[in-house]
């Protein structure tokens, strides 16, 4: 459940450690955003001498949220933190690497790219 | 097919977490009610006792020789008899899993289909091609492709050539990437393919993330230092 004002932590390379969602793509008037949505967020925190800089503006697709994300067959997949992967305007990831185990939702929709970089698929 | 529990080959450690209606299955086959009946209890109360493999077989099977016709209460044998039909069956083996053999001809079956689409992206004039079983790295596909293209027009190409191959030869349809993009990918399942710009390609630099992944011999010349 991630909405504007949430701060989430940062699960690549990319040179952000946090972000705080602005805005929820997708319908107008959406309040929370799941795995696998995009969001639009500002650079909170970053990381010295890296191409990202705080207080820029960014895509990211939310990878683990602590709210449960339940499944068809009864599974329920919890994290402990709200994650997401900063994203260009095509959708490639701007990191190389994805940190931490992702939910293979992602790869249903779409975003192959952050699932092949991820070292582990729940 | 549910597998039958024997006491006696379960470790020590497996017996403490499963339920006890588990546990039931092959008693009710050896022994009488009472000494069932006392030893759940006992494992109820109890349920970190710490029973040993001898422990347990010298304290099963006395009882079960001395005692077979032991004719105490039989509601406590329904009782446990519609405990099994209930929860019986709690330890089975997946029924969708697939014989090795099978799961071999899948591999094969993939292995073609990968080595087609590597082939005409090939003759689309990709460079570097590398195909790579991925499968014991990650569950979620079989094989890799990487392709290196030189501009987006190349990859529009590439990756038409191969949505046309798959969808006449071989029925299926990828997702991923419709657009051309620095980076596109075709995901039809068991095959994904990667069809990066040269600048990508070394950015992302998916062959090292996927070092361990063994590489599949290609049948056709591999152009790898095409206008390099």
């Amino acid at each position: 459940m991630i909405q504007p004002q949430t701060h989430l932590n940062v699960a690549d390379n990319s040179g952000a450690r946090e972000l705080m969602c602005i805005r929820i793509i997708g319908a107008s008037n959406r309040r929370y955003a799941h795995i696998g949505d995009v969001i639009v967020a500002v650079i909170k925190e970053a990381v010295p001498n890296m191409p990202l800089e705080k207080s820029e503006v960014i895509r990211a697709v939310i990878v683990r949220t602590c709210k449960e994300l339940k499944r068809d067959n009864g599974m329920i997949i919890r994290y402990d933190d709200n994650a997401a992967v900063v994203i260009d305007q095509e959708g490639n990831p701007k990191g190389t690497r994805v940190f931490g185990a992702i939910a293979r939702e992602l790869r249903q929709l779409n975003f192959i790219k952050i699932v092949s970089l991820a070292p582990e698929v729940l | 097919m549910h597998a039958l529990l024997d006491p006696c080959s379960l470790a020590p450690s497996s017996i403490i977490p499963l339920p006890p209606t588990v546990f039931v299955r092959p008693i009710v086959k050896t022994a009488s009610q009472s000494m069932n009946f006392s030893f759940i209890k006992r494992k109820n109360t109890k349920p970190s006792l710490p029973f040993s493999h001898a422990r347990l077989a010298s304290f099963l099977l006395p009882y079960a020789h001395n005692r077979p016709n032991d004719s105490v209460s039989g509601d406590t044998d329904d009782m446990f008899d519609g405990l099994l039909d209930k929860y019986g069956k709690v330890v089975y083996r997946r029924n969708d899993r697939k014989t090795p053999s099978a799961e071999a001809d899948d591999d094969a079956e993939s292995l073609s289909f990968a080595v087609a689409l590597a082939k005409v992206a090939s003759e689309v004039k990709a460079a570097d091609i590398r195909v790579l079983f991925v499968k014991p790295l990650v569950y979620w596909t079989r094989f890799f492709i990487i392709a290196t293209a030189f501009s987006r027009p190349q990859i529009d190409a590439i990756g038409s050539k191969i949505r046309d191959l798959a969808e006449k030869q071989y029925r299926k349809v990828p997702s991923g990437d419709t657009k051309p993009n620095s980076w596109t990918v075709l995901d039809f399942g068991d095959v994904v393919v990667h069809i990066f710009l040269p600048q990508q390609r070394a950015f992302y630099n998916l062959e090292e993330f996927y070092g361990n992944a063994t590489p599949v011999e290609l049948p056709f010349d591999n152009q790898s230092s095409f206008r390099s």
